[in-house]
Formats: C-alpha cells, structure tokens, sequence
C-alpha cells in the first residue's frame, strides 16, 4: 500500500492521521534556544500560551533532508510506494528538503514528492485524499496523478485582525497591498501559484465571517471543506454551525492551525478551505 | 417676414452674452440651493461648464452654425460640472442635433433645436424630476414652438422662451414640495432662464447693459416664507494660469493693486511696501494681469504656469508611481485625512474635488486616461459629480465602471469591497452591492435659515442629512443633532460605525462621541480624520 507523508503545516490532527494511516514530518519552532517540534512537543494552545507570555518571538525552520532521509528509508522497511505532498516551496524549503532526504535514500523504494503549493487546510485537504486513495488501493501513479490536478481545484481563504505576523515573517507576499491601511480592517486572503495573495477586505469580525460562508456558498459542487481556528473556538464553532447546510458535517474537517503555521498567521486567524469535486 | 438669417458668430455671441449675464448671477443662484449646506454650487458650475463651451468655440474658426453648436456642446460636455452643468451640456448637445448641417439659422431653427434640446436633457436624466431646470427648459422650448407659428424671426422667438422660461422657474415651488419647504425657486432652472436671458439681449443689441445691471432672481408664483441672508460664496476655479511676478515702482499702492487685481484674477495675494510689490494671482488672462502692471512700474521675476498643465503633471507623476495594474480606481475626495485615508487602503488616482467644488468632466477623463490600466473603477463619492462620471464612460476608449458612490463613506466601502480576484464586471457588482449596505450620516452648520422636511432651521444651527437626501435632525449643540440622527437613521442595527472628524472638529470631541456612541448601542466604534471641510463629522454606519 502507498505510504502518504505530510508536513506539520497541513495542520492534520494527530488523530485523524492515525486513522488515515498519514505519516506527518514535523517542521520546527524556536523560542529562542529552545526548539521545539511543531504539533509533536508543543501543542497549537501551548504555543499560543506560550507566545503571549515570552518575550521572544518565536522563529521556525524547515524539517531537514536527514528528517526526511531517516523516515523514508524506515517506511521503506513496510512499502514499495511513498507519496509526500509538501508545503508550498514558496512559504518553506521543506519541499527542497523532501528532495534532498528522498535522494539520501538507498532503499527499493519509490518516491514520489509533490508541492502542494497550498498549506494549512488547502494542503490537509488534499493529503486527505490522498490517503483515502491509498487505502483503496490505488498505486503510486493515480494517486500522484490525482493530486496534481487537484491543486488547481483548492481554495483557501484566510482572515486576520492584523497582518503584522504574516509581514514579520516574510510570508506576505502580494497581500502587501493591504499593509497601512489608517482604518480597521479585517483582511481577507488567499494563496495562488504557491504564495499569499490579498483577496478583500472587512470591517470587522462578522463581515469576514460572512465572507467566508459566502464563499463557501459560491461552490456548486464540492468534495470536502476544511475549517481552522487558532485561539477562536467560539468563532470556529460558529463557521461551522453557518456551514452545516452547505457541506454535510461528515466531509468537513475541524482543525487548529499548527505553531509554525500559527507563528505567521497571529491568533486571530480564521480559514476555511474548499476541495471543488472534479 | 425673413429678416434675420443668424450665423455660427451670432450664435457665439448669444452665449457669450448669456454666460456674461449669468456669471453676474452666479452667487444668487448658488445661494438659492436647497439645503443650507455648502454644497456644490450651481450658479458657479453652471458658469464654468459654460466658459468651457465658450472656449472651444472660440478656437472654431468656422462660421457655420451647425460647426459652432457642434463646438459649444463638446466643450460644455468636457467641462460640465454638477448636475447643472450636465444638464446644460445636454442641451447643447440637443441644441447641435437640431442644428446640424444648417450655416444659418432662423427661428424656426431654434425653435426646433430647444425642442431637441429638451428631450436629450430628459432622456440623459435616470429619473427626471418636474420643477427643475427640465421643466424650465420644457415650457421655453414649447414657447419657442408657438411663437413660430406667428412669426419665425430669431429675436421673437427667443423672447417667447424667455418669457416662459421665467414663469416656469416662477412656478418650481409648486412643482417641486421640498424648495416651498426652503421658500425657493429651483437654482438650476434659474440659471437656465438667465443664459437664455443674456442671449435675448445680445439679439436685441442690448448686451452692452450687462455690465450695469445684474440679474435679479424669479420671485414664485406662490407667496414664499422671507429668507434669511444669503452666505457669501467663496470658490476658487483650479484652471488658467497661475501667475507670479515683483514689480518695482515708486509710490506703490499696495491696497489700489490688491483692490484692482481682485477684478481679474483669484487666490491674489499683494505682499511688499511702495516700492517693491510680490504679486500671485490666478487667472484666464494673465496678459491683463501683466499690462496692468508694466502700468505701474519694472516687473522682475515673472512666471507664467497653466495650471491645467500643472495638473495633467501631477496626474502623470502619479501615474509614473504606480505598475500597471488589472483594474485601476479613481475617485474624487477633499480633505487630507480622506485622501491619506484612502491611498493607505491602496493604489487609487485622486481627483481633488466634492461638495465645495466638483471636478469637470475633463478632470475625471484625465485621471481615467492616466490611470495604470485600460480597466477602470470611478468613484465620484458625492450625488453630483455622479452624473459627470457617467459621462466619462463614452469619452475614453478605456472600460470604465462607474460605482455610483454619494458620499465619501461609500467609497470607501466600495474600495473595501474590491475583491482583488475578481474580474471587471463582477468586482463593479460587488462593489455597488457594497455601498447599498452603509448609510452616511453629514454634521454641518446651517449657511442660512430655512425650512426642510417641516423643520424650522436658523443661520447657524447644526444639521444632519442621512444619505446626502434627508436633513433628519437640527440642533444647537452637536451632541443632540448627532444622535437624533443616529437615532432615526437605526444605529442599533449597525455593525461597525466609523467617526470621520473634520478639519473643524477636534479628535478629542469625536472620542468623546464615539464612546458615547459605543456605550448607547452597543456596537463597535471607529474615529478616523477626515480633515474634510465644512462638515464638522461623517458618520458611516454599516
């Protein structure tokens, strides 16, 4: 059977890549000298704890070749076959990691590598998939196949309170655009060709909310949706519940943003992302 | 009886004389504007659209009528400013079509033309509205036609328009509830009646007594309440040329040169002693300016700049700052706190312009012509710079959108509402969908006493209008009139309300509102400077 392997930043839950057989490879946080790895040794609440209270702002670090060498070469002890869908090489070198780590192996083992050019729930989703697809029994080409015209078919959509943590961190991108802006207002994005890109722009916290369900709404036909919130239950509760009638609540996945996805979108984060059916 | 076969020429000079007579009217009829606000004013829009017409058909040498209408209509279409300025244009517009193809006319000919006049004036207008300049415009065409029945000369003709054209403005009270609220006649057909008027006497050879007399405005048919003063105007055309120059003399009357340059020029500024005298001034003909001076004694340091030049530069500057873009934006704002307020929210092109002074037709085409792409999102952002936007549309080769914006508070929600992944069509109705969901509340001061909406206002006295149609509350202090107004317009049911501060008020005063507005409703509150002037506040709710 195909082996799917992640990054953490597709913000998967531990438990359902437990369920779907996914192997998730942790990128890092650093709180200074102290390193930690994402979603293995800090949880999302923890790291959210954890920034309000230190005085150092946290930095993260791509896994490294050796962090994928060393995995692909155990999974290589149970499979012939290994698929790993990465972060967009635009945000991390994980991708150039993935690369480097699969040609330290010596195994019999195909490996296939894929840039999602997506993260967070766009990415989830598309690992989603993936791993339903293996389980089924679909070989390492289908499913290659499958997710590379997929990417075309998610969509993600982001809103902020303040696009300081994306600006910090260099992740910006074309969503510069909405930078100093002397009103208050909640940011919408989006990623296209790998990189954030500005979409629109709320008055506040219920509008984006409302913008998020109307997009959602603007799909005719959709295979899966993923919603995450990083320090907001409530609001993710209430996105969900808004969403009911749109998706059935059984192809919906419920996440929170990981520590290194959360180092660069701040707290107030708010995402949602649609897999459009082919 | 055929005695008068007029010419292009004569046609000139009609107008020429009619906009004489007209600009001498121009601050009664800006004072007769129904809302006591200080808004864009008719009788100055009126004026400008017709130098603009003037101007281009001073440049066509050609003496065929139907040449000369044709240029009279393209400039007052270039240079229309306001709905009155719009409306004017499409009469010439109809007064060309009439005319088309004819070297001569007579009054029969123009007779025709006003009827053609009057019904593209009707059909440009999205909903005609009787007792205004249209009805005017109507009753003199209809005039004109009966009055051919007797006798086809020019002058008769005319003077029959005339003549209904006053009863008809006599009439616009009646017609029209909200000026017999404010005891007024309608601005715009008075300005249309006086035009008409100055062209009348130029045929009759009197033109040469405007100079003497001025104007007086129609007195309604229905006896109207007294009103109160009127408020001095003050406005300040943008174009000509912007001249600077020493004069170096002896015995120099500073306050003779201030006094006889105020006559020929604006923004005139006379430093120095008897000596040595620094002079700026704006004006049309900076030749006078200069004669003038040479009179008085050695000018040094002259400069001479088109400000119309000027203006294209900046445009161009702007333009040279920003990439090529999808779709570019263009709106129309005063006040430094909007203009920063809406470069911080992206890259628009800014006409300087609103209430106090509505950018021509030209101004918007420039902008749109310079912005970094061949689609194009126009903003007016005030109900009447709405209609000179349209006319943007069919000047310009450019795809342009007009979001029919009438305040500041719906730009800006337009502006918010632009979805970057969205094409031309689908961000234009997503935008206008955006500025159905905020209402605009405008604090200002009474310029005069009246009546509106059953309310007696004094001189003075704060006002309120909601979405720039309903003057809704009046007091004295500017807490009470604000949140009367917050009061009806339904503040409870807003989400977000933002405080535009103007250049008059004070941050302080507009924290001390938003907090109470906060504490009464509940809702998230906003102050931001505006720095408009006039309106003390403009309060969005959404």
């Amino acid at each position: 059977m195909v082996k799917v392997v992640t990054d953490s930043c597709s913000d998967i839950t531990p438990q359902l890549a437990q369920e779907l057989g996914i192997t998730m490879v942790p990128l890092y946080v650093q709180f200074g000298d102290e390193t930690y790895r994402d979603n293995v040794d800090l949880s999302t609440e923890e790291f959210y704890h954890k920034l309000e209270t230190s005085k150092i702002r946290p930095t993260t670090t791509t896994a490294t070749p050796a962090d994928f060498a060393k995995l692909f070469t155990k999974l290589a002890e149970e499979t012939k076959e290994i698929l790993t869908i990465t972060l967009s090489e635009k945000f991390s070198g994980t991708y150039t990691a993935a690369l480097q780590g699969k040609a330290m192996v010596s195994k019999d083992c195909r490996i296939e590598v894929i840039d999602s050019q997506a993260g967070a729930g766009a990415q989830m989703l598309l690992v989603i998939s993936a791993a339903k697809m293996a389980r089924a029994g679909a070989n390492l080409e289908q499913i290659a196949d499958w997710v590379r015209r997929a990417i075309s078919r998610v969509h993600i959509r982001m809103t902020f309170d303040t696009l300081e943590y994306l600006r910090r961190g260099g992740r910006i991108g074309k969503a510069q655009a909405f930078l100093g802006s002397l009103l208050k207002v909640n940011p919408v994005l989006g990623i296209k060709d790998g990189a954030t890109f500005p979409i629109a722009r709320c008055r506040n916290r219920t509008q984006a909310m409302d913008f998020l369900v109307n997009f959602v709404r603007g799909f005719s036909r959709i295979e899966a949706v993923a919603i995450e919130d990083a320090t907001t239950p409530d609001d993710l509760q209430t996105l969900a519940q808004r969403l009911k009638d749109v998706v059935p609540p059984e192809r919906t996945y419920r996440s929170k943003v990981s520590p290194v996805v959360g180092t660069h979108v701040g707290p107030h984060v708010l995402a949602v992302s649609v897999l459009e059916a082919e | 009886m055929k005695t008068d076969l007029a010419d292009g020429q004569t046609l000139k000079e009609m107008f020429a004389s009619g906009t004489a007579w007209l600009e001498k009217s121009a601050p009664d009829i800006n004072a007769i504007n129904v809302f006591p606000v200080p808004d864009g004013d008719t009788g100055t829009n009126m004026v400008l659209t017709m130098q603009f017409a003037l101007e281009e058909a001073k440049l066509n040498s050609d003496n065929h009528v139907s040449s000369v209408a044709k240029s009279l209509a393209h400039g007052a279409l270039m240079g229309a400013r306001g709905n009155s300025g719009v409306i004017l244009s499409q009469f010439f517009r109809g007064l060309a079509k009439g005319l088309e193809g004819k070297t001569h006319f007579d009054g029969g000919d123009f007779a025709k033309a006003l009827a053609g006049a009057s019904q593209t004036a009707y059909k440009g207008i999205v909903n005609p509205v009787e007792g205004t300049i249209l009805t005017v415009l109507k009753d003199a065409s209809k005039a004109a036609q009966e009055a051919v029945k007797n006798d086809d000369v020019l002058v008769s003709v005319l003077e029959a328009a005339v003549k209904s054209a006053e009863d008809s403005v006599a009439r616009t009270p009646s017609l029209l509830p909200v000026l017999r609220d404010a005891g007024v006649v309608d601005a715009g057909g008075q300005g249309l009646y006086v035009l008409l008027d100055g062209a009348l006497q130029f045929l009759k050879g009197e033109s040469h007594k405007i100079q003497y007399r001025r104007p007086r405005l129609v007195v309604a048919e229905t006896e109207l309440v007294p009103r109160a003063a009127q408020r001095p105007t003050q406005l300040e055309t943008p174009h000509g040329y912007c001249a600077n120059f020493v004069l170096e003399g002896q015995n120099l009357n500073l306050g003779k040169i201030e006094k006889d340059l105020k006559k020929k020029g604006q923004s005139l500024i006379v430093t120095g002693d008897d000596t040595l005298v620094r002079v700026h001034i704006h004006s049309f003909e900076p030749g006078e300016i200069l004669k003038y001076a040479t009179k008085l004694g050695k000018l040094h340091e002259i400069t001479i700049n088109n400000m119309d030049d000027q203006y294209a530069e900046f445009i161009k500057m702007q333009r040279e700052r920003m990439p090529q873009v999808d779709i570019a934006m263009v709106t129309v704002a005063t006040g430094g706190g909007f203009s920063e307020l809406l470069n911080s929210l992206g890259n628009i092109i800014i006409v300087p312009g609103g209430q106090t002074m509505n950018p021509s037709v030209r101004e918007l085409l420039q902008a749109v012509e310079s912005a970094p792409s061949d689609n194009i999102i126009l903003m007016p952002n005030n109900k009447n710079i709405v209609s000179a936007a349209s006319q943007v549309q069919s000047l310009t080769s450019k795809k342009v959108k007009v979001i029919p914006t009438r305040n500041i508070p719906q730009g800006i929600a337009a502006f918010l509402a632009f979805d970057y992944d969205m094409n031309l069509e689908q961000n234009a109705q997503a935008m206008e969908k955006a500025i159905n969901k905020v209402m605009a509340i405008e604090v200002t001061r009474a310029v005069r006493g009246t009546r509106v909406n059953g309310l007696e206002i004094r001189k003075g006295q704060f006002i309120a209008i909601l979405n720039d149609e309903d003057l809704i509350a009046r007091a004295d202090k500017i807490g009470d009139v604000i949140f009367e107004a917050l009061g009806k317009a339904g503040a409870e049911k807003a989400g977000i309300v933002t405080v535009y501060y103007g250049a008059e008020s004070k941050e302080a005063e507009a924290q001390e509102i938003a907090q109470e507005i906060r504490d009464r409703y509940h809702t998230e509150v906003e102050v931001v400077y505006g720095g408009q002037p006039h309106y003390n506040y403009i309060i969005s709710l959404e």
